[in-house]
């Protein structure tokens, strides 16, 4: 792949914006070869507690279409408090320009999108109190170690709230949503990524997909990854310094209806009453743009004589011509129209946004200056204002110098209290999460979930062991075995099964077969927690010696070192991997912040 | 609804960065090296994204090669010419 190949690619995306032409830019900068990449790099983060893997290649075209060259670290699923707590984390090693703290309620907030109806007003608000504080902590800490800009989002409303038509869910959740506001506003470039307005837009219906949340914790749907992805590429853009500055307008069938040279004054379409109404909506919108601080310009083929006495003497026009910091009406192609007015107002072509209702003209500008958007308008005149709105072009991080400078100072002063107020280790954060490890020997109810585990799990799986169900359960019914497995509760929620651990004895001797911890709890110290008990049900054999192996895969580093912490020894290295072993001389240490629990087996 | 076979092939290519000409009744989670489960979410959500269905949970983690997904698309009423 080579700059040709990105270049097609997004010039494809451009006019066909569809998810699949997302995917083509995404693996195009994948795929990418040479040195000299064509656009600067763009580091950016992704933290998150759901799956968001299908909104990167939306991401990344964004980026791409935005003159970035995207790197991308997606930090492991439900690991925020890892990567934000631990000064030498992968997410601070990475040094992203740019952080997305992205969360879904469900899991941070069980009690509120679960069993609301069970709660007291008294829980409600504590609840609401402690997602805040939880969050302000993590934004608190990530700004110790890193000064880029961190993206939140708000939640989206509850579509079936919990009390019916009495509720009071929806009003807790824009609570909580205020309170995030509220902190993007005191804390120094925190942002907001308004999920729950992107989401209303589209229908919560429509974007939240059940069935991918229930099979692997995607939320999104279809419907929802681009409107979503897009809405980041505004974030992405806003931060970066590239917003838009310069809105350029054709006039026929764009500012009103009709041909202006054909139809004359009287004949053309513009004011309170269908078709005129939307030109004139379209105005309002390009009026409010204006106020926004945007620039206009015209750029049409005319008589400059028959638009001038539009915009002069036609009472339905709202822009009026001292709207417009530049004007090129000519016939001269508009490639060369655009160019003159972006010298005249000494500002570069990629601050341009070019609208037009002729796909001959767009596609032109398109081909000749890749650097200018574009906006082909639909024959449909009442799409127009949400066509032009839709791309966010313009969206800024504040509405003017003053209003910036103010806002400064405001933020900086509210930092500085911030930062004096922010301590916390990760040990301190576990240590609050009040986490409880159950330990049980499997029993018929756990087989599926244990069989699941050594299907699933790639990462933190020592021995990477398949196993069906009639497997794990001739292995649980064998004396000579011991089938663990681990559960895992905290304060917030139960993550139900999270761990397994296969035990073979022999001779006074233990071999581990399968150990292996889903990845979601990584990061926590449970993997001693479970290694400890594990231990104990050795020495209570009688034996003194342990085995074990770690078989490397594509994806089971993050086990690699399992051993060697615990004070195993290699004894004997293969092709397949290294053979480890321990000499028991007692019971294990146990993290301190793990509470422990023996599940005895249900008869 | 009928659509042409280049179109599907498409959203392979795209969604694993690979070349339209190599997607064909071979191509399957076994022979491509790019499939992996995060790109097969990928190629779920883009296959209904292009033809505006909607799989259900077990067709989702069936389609795990070019001839099933062809037969799953059957069976929501896309045909291939």
């Amino acid at each position: 792949m080579s700059v040709a190949s990105l270049n097609a690619a997004l010039a494809r995306l451009k006019k066909d914006s569809s998810y699949g032409a997302y995917g083509a830019v995404s693996s195009a900068l994948d795929h990418f070869q040479g040195l000299e990449k064509p656009y600067s790099f763009l580091r950016v983060a992704f933290l998150r507690n759901f799956t968001l893997d299908p909104l990167i290649p939306v991401i990344k075209g964004e980026a791409a279409l935005a003159e970035f060259f995207p790197e991308i670290y997606l930090g492991g699923f439900d690991q925020i408090p890892q990567d934000v707590f631990d000064p030498q984390s992968a997410l601070y090693q990475f040094k992203p320009d740019l952080i997305f703290l992205l969360q879904w309620l469900d899991p941070l907030a069980p009690g509120l999108t679960g069993r609301f109806a069970s709660l007291s007003p008294e829980q409600v608000d504590d609840e609401i109190a402690r997602v805040l504080a939880l969050v302000r902590q993590f934004v608190t800490m990530i700004r110790q170690y890193s000064d880029k800009p961190v993206v939140l989002n708000n939640f989206p409303l509850p579509s079936y709230p919990a009390m019916g038509i009495v509720d009071v869910q929806v009003q807790a959740v824009l609570t909580l949503n205020a309170g995030l506001r509220q902190l993007a506003k005191e804390v120094a470039d925190i942002f907001l990524v308004d999920m729950m307005s992107v989401l209303a837009r589209i229908g919560a219906e429509r974007g939240i997909d059940e069935r991918y949340w229930q099979v692997g914790r995607a939320p999104l749907g279809p419907a929802a990854l681009l409107p979503v992805g897009r809405e980041f590429g505004k974030f992405i853009r806003a931060l970066n310094g590239r917003t838009r500055k310069c809105l350029v307008l054709d006039c026929d069938q764009v500012l009103w209806g009709g041909i202006v040279g054909e139809d004359g004054l009287k004949g053309i379409r513009i004011g309170t009453t269908f078709p005129g109404s939307c030109f004139q909506d379209f105005q309002r919108e390009v009026l409010n743009l204006h106020d926004r601080g945007v620039l206009l310009a015209l750029c049409s083929k005319n008589n400059e004589a028959d638009v001038l006495e539009v915009f002069r003497s036609h009472s339905g026009m709202l822009l009026r011509e001292e709207h417009f910091a530049a004007r090129r009406i000519n016939w001269e192609d508009k490639a060369t129209n655009l160019e003159a007015i972006a010298r005249e107002l000494n500002i570069g072509l990629d601050s341009l946004v070019f609208v037009d209702d002729s796909p001959f003209e767009c596609d032109l500008v398109r081909e000749r200056l890749p650097q200018v958007a574009v906006v082909e308008l639909s024959a449909e005149s009442w799409r127009a204002r949400s066509q032009l709105m839709a791309g966010g072009y313009f969206d800024a991080l504040t509405f003017s110098g003053e209003d910036r400078q103010r806002t400064r100072m405001y933020r900086d002063d509210a930092r500085r209290k911030v930062l004096s107020a922010a301590t916390g280790t990760l040990e301190e954060y576990l240590a609050m999460l009040g986490m409880i490890a159950g330990i049980g020997r499997a029993g018929e109810a756990e087989i599926s979930r244990i069989a699941q585990l050594t299907q699933k799990t790639n990462q933190f799986n020592l021995t990477t062991q398949r196993y069906t169900e009639d497997e794990i359960r001739r292995l649980a019914g064998d004396p000579a075995v011991d089938v663990f497995y681990l559960r895992l509760r905290d304060k917030v929620s139960d993550m139900g099964i999270v761990g397994v651990g296969i035990i073979k004895y022999q001779a006074q001797q233990a071999r581990i077969d399968t150990f292996l911890l889903s990845c979601r709890v990584l990061g926590r110290e449970v993997e001693k927690a479970f290694f400890s008990c594990m231990i104990d049900a050795v020495l209570e054999r009688n034996c003194r010696l342990v085995r074990g192996q770690f078989l490397a895969t594509a994806k089971n580093a993050p086990a690699a070192d399992f051993y060697r912490l615990l004070g195993f020894v290699p004894a004997a290295e293969n092709s397949r991997g290294v053979d480890w072993e321990l000499s028991l001389t007692g019971a294990f240490p146990r993290p301190a912040m793990i509470g422990i629990e023996v599940i005895e087996p249900k008869e | 609804m009928k659509i042409s076979e280049e179109r599907l092939k498409q959203v392979l290519a795209d969604v694993f960065g690979i070349d339209v000409r190599q997607i064909g009744s071979a191509t399957s989670v076994d022979t491509v090296k790019e499939w992996d489960s995060l790109k097969h979410l990928n190629l779920v959500l883009a296959l209904e994204q292009q033809f505006d269905i909607t799989f259900t949970v077990e067709q989702t983690v069936e389609i795990l090669n070019y001839p099933l997904i062809k037969a799953v698309l059957g069976e929501h009423g896309i045909e291939f010419c």
